[in-house]
């Protein structure tokens, strides 16, 4: 059922392509490419491994192995409107409504064999908890090999050469399944090709800073999470030059809906998934989703010479990896950035690691004269969804930043 | 007076606080404090980290001298952004507890738990000495053993009050110090009982269940507690293997990560081994059934719960999963459910 419905959106995207090629078609070159993940994960013939979100995708992807961690299936049930099934599948057998529901969507589907298998696992400590807890489920439901990456909450050096060096032992783990190590000019490639994505990213982010800002509230949505499946590869690197070319083209040339821009948003950790307006009720609203939290380039270059140290201080240098005051630092400074009005903060029901630092988030932007959302819904499972009142809030929201 | 330290997981080391001069002082979900937590941080996090963090916001503590909070799960590491917060001016370490029992976690937790001792000694004034670690390490390990005879006699035979006197040498070790608890644990020993018949023997399991009044209503309801398998239970006083090991960091890390079998670590060798490990307790205890009791918004029990129902039926060995908050009032509405249980089993 995913491979073709993969299939069908790669076909239908690059025909879409196809038809203007001399548009530049940043979001579909970025779908498209998902599109392919989506494919490959799902042919036989790959090594696949199911991970966990802070795994090093740009090494994974050096290494060969087509890899994924398993929340973006959870969000890709849901923005296809079939996660309420697996979902109930995964309750029927006892796991609770009480977590989190990409994690729930997934197990759904490895219940019911929706899931291509994968040749290991590799879980991470962070974001959260829970997720690693499911990767342990899989590798025991699969029966197969599992590697965990312990992600500290500090930046000390003891905890970076800790990550540095699971990072490495992780590379070995993987060559023993893929029977291919990594070599120096592999490391070298991704290397240099993730950094040339990070710059990329960071000039589509400082464009997005302009203000009127050239973004619409869909154009970066969940953009900085799922682009890290992709680097270390070529077409992270065009899909990021497309962006930056197209934002470029925005702000030359402008339209009334870019300038159309009442309030500027920011939007903490992901974006809701399933099929649900709230784009286009902000659009109504003149309210604009300037940058979600997570777009942002937190890292320095990495550095061939030294790659797993370089890799574990970015990785741990991500916002939901590191604790509340750094986060909240983090979200503060792109408030001054982005010229900011308001904060949107899903709190995703099931979410202990993001929703539960609501009250620490708000309590802080009240010092800044932040007005914030608190939007309690869940992000995957749309089953208990009060859109209207969604609505009346956002409307309130609007009204109480004048 | 022994200045104290707070902590609020059963991954720290008691005898680093006890060598430097402190003493322990586990902080219980124990309050009546209003509920505030869920202001500062979401309603939707376990009660445990929730009523530590009301007793926390409502003043309602001892005077500390420090806080070991350890990064066991996204909600504990919640609880200590939330500290920062409330009490800024609290010394506060807060140790990454690695959720795998690799070798590379080994060492690393080593390095975290010199890093709580040394922070210890310092906050305490004291010149940093592993000759007090060393000796409140045999200490610690003189409890362990006579913990584990008294969980001996618990699975051997009823003997009616012994499940609660078990938890209040525990909680001692929690919440007064190492050699309270051992005096307390010898005299239980030195008591000779006389076992009862006619309750159904039961293996508890579950993250926090640190009231010894609770164990006397599981005896008012027909239960034999003859395991008690929780983070506030025998799982808190884990034994230190300092013979494999000349350095005691790594022998406390080692034992720990190794034998400390909470749901939130790992053993990337046997994926899923809680449910394995649960089984194999109930049936080398010889129980009837096994009562689980978890508490609400847990991530690591939340997912863990099916694989265990599924290998306990494998076994055929009759369950019960609980879910709640950690107190004696959430315990009253169990009854029902608790004696139908021993019910089915029979005696
Ligand atoms: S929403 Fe929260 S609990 Fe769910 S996968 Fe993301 S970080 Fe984990
Ligand atoms: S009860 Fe569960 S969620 Fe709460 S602190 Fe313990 S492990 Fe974490």
């Amino acid at each position: 059922m995913m491979y073709e419905y993969f299939d069908n959106l790669e076909k239908g995207i690059k025909g879409r392509i196809d038809k203007e090629p001399q548009k530049i078609h940043a979001r579909k070159k970025y779908v498209l490419e998902i599109a392919r993940l989506g494919k490959r994960l799902y042919n036989q013939d790959e090594n696949i491994a199911w991970c966990g979100v802070m795994a090093p995708f740009d090494l994974l992807n050096a290494m060969g192995v087509t890899s994924c961690f398993v929340e973006f299936v959870g969000a890709m049930l849901a923005s296809t409107n079939t996660a309420d099934h697996f979902l109930k599948q995964a309750e029927d057998e006892g796991y609770a409504t009480d977590s989190c529901a990409y994690h729930r969507a997934v197990t759904g589907a490895v219940l019911e064999n929706a899931m291509p298998e994968p040749n290991f696992i590799i879980g991470t400590s962070s974001p959260c908890t829970a997720g690693l807890a499911v990767m342990e489920n899989f590798a025991r439901a699969y029966k197969k090999d599992f590697f965990i990456l312990n992600i500290p909450q500090n930046d000390f050096k003891e905890a970076i050469s800790y990550l540095a060096g699971q990072i490495q032992e992780m590379t070995s783990f993987v060559a023993q399944h893929t029977g291919h190590p990594l070599s120096i000019e592999k490391i070298g490639k991704a290397i240099e090709l993730t950094n040339k994505a990070s710059l990329l990213l960071q000039n589509i982010y400082d464009l997005a800073k302009q203000k009127p800002s050239p973004v619409d509230n869909q154009f970066l949505k969940d953009f900085g999470t799922v682009m890290s499946l992709l680097l270390g590869t070529r077409q992270a690197v065009d899909i990021c030059q497309a962006f930056k070319d197209e934002l470029e083209h925005r702000i030359n040339n402008p339209t009334p809906n870019m300038t159309n821009e009442k309030k500027r948003l920011l939007w903490i950790q992901n974006r809701i998934q399933y099929q649900f307006p709230i784009n286009k009720m902000l659009d109504d609203l003149g309210a604009k989703i300037v940058v979600d939290e997570l777009n942002d380039v937190t890292w320095e270059p990495l550095d061939p010479d030294n790659p797993f140290e370089s890799i574990a201080k970015k990785t741990s240098s991500i916002p939901f990896c590191v604790d509340s005051t750094r986060r909240i630092d983090h979200i503060k400074q792109q408030i001054i950035d982005y010229k900011i009005d308001g904060v949107v903060h899903p709190c995703h029901w099931g979410c202990r690691q993001g929703t539960g630092i609501r009250g620490l988030v708000s309590k802080e932007l009240r010092q800044m004269d932040i007005p914030v959302l608190n939007l309690e819904i869940d992000c995957v499972d749309s089953r208990n969804l009060a859109k209207g009142q969604i609505e009346t809030r956002l409307e309130a929201f609007m009204e109480m930043m004048g | 007076m022994v200045p104290k330290i707070g902590f609020t997981c059963s991954y720290t080391p008691v005898p680093l606080i006890e060598a430097a001069g402190f003493s322990p002082y586990r902080i219980f979900p124990d309050t009546d404090s209003a509920d505030q937590a869920g202001h500062l941080l979401h309603d939707n996090l376990c009660p445990h980290v929730k009523k530590v963090l009301d007793r926390c916001l409502d003043n309602d503590l001892d005077d500390i001298s420090g806080m070991i909070f350890i990064n066991s799960c996204d909600t504990m590491r919640r609880l200590s952004d939330a500290w920062h917060d409330t009490r800024p001016s609290d010394r506060i370490t807060l140790i990454e507890l690695p959720s795998s029992t690799s070798n590379s976690s080994i060492d690393y937790l080593a390095e975290e738990y010199e890093r709580m001792a040394r922070n210890l000694f310092e906050w305490n004034g004291q010149a940093f000495s592993l000759d007090c670690i060393h000796e409140n390490i045999e200490l610690w390990n003189q409890l362990a053993v006579l913990v584990s005879e008294i969980e001996a006699r618990m699975s051997k035979a009823f003997y009616p009050g012994l499940a609660a006197s078990f938890q209040k040498v525990i909680n001692a070790a929690a919440a007064q110090s190492i050699e309270t608890a051992l005096n307390m644990a010898k005299e239980i020993l030195s008591v000779e009982q006389t076992p009862q018949k006619g309750k159904a023997k039961v293996m508890v399991f579950g993250n926090l269940l640190f009231d010894p009044k609770v164990f006397d209503l599981l005896e008012d309801w027909n239960i034999h507690v003859a395991v008690n398998d929780f983070c506030t239970g025998s799982r808190f006083i884990t034994g230190i293997d300092t013979g494999l090991n000349d350095n005691f960091f790594k022998a406390l890390a080692s034992s720990y990560l190794h034998n400390t079998p909470c749901a939130r670590t790992m053993d990337t060798s046997t994926p899923g081994n809680i449910a394995a490990n649960i089984v194999e307790k109930a049936k080398s205890a010889d129980v009837k059934g096994v009562i689980g009791f978890t508490l609400k918004f847990c991530d690591p029990y939340l997912a863990r719960v099916p694989m265990i129902r599924e290998a306990l039926a494998n076994e055929s060995i009759p369950f019960l999963m609980l879910e709640g908050d950690c107190t004696m009032g959430a315990m009253g509405q169990q009854q029902t459910r608790i004696e139908a249980f021993s019910e089915i089993l029979g005696v």
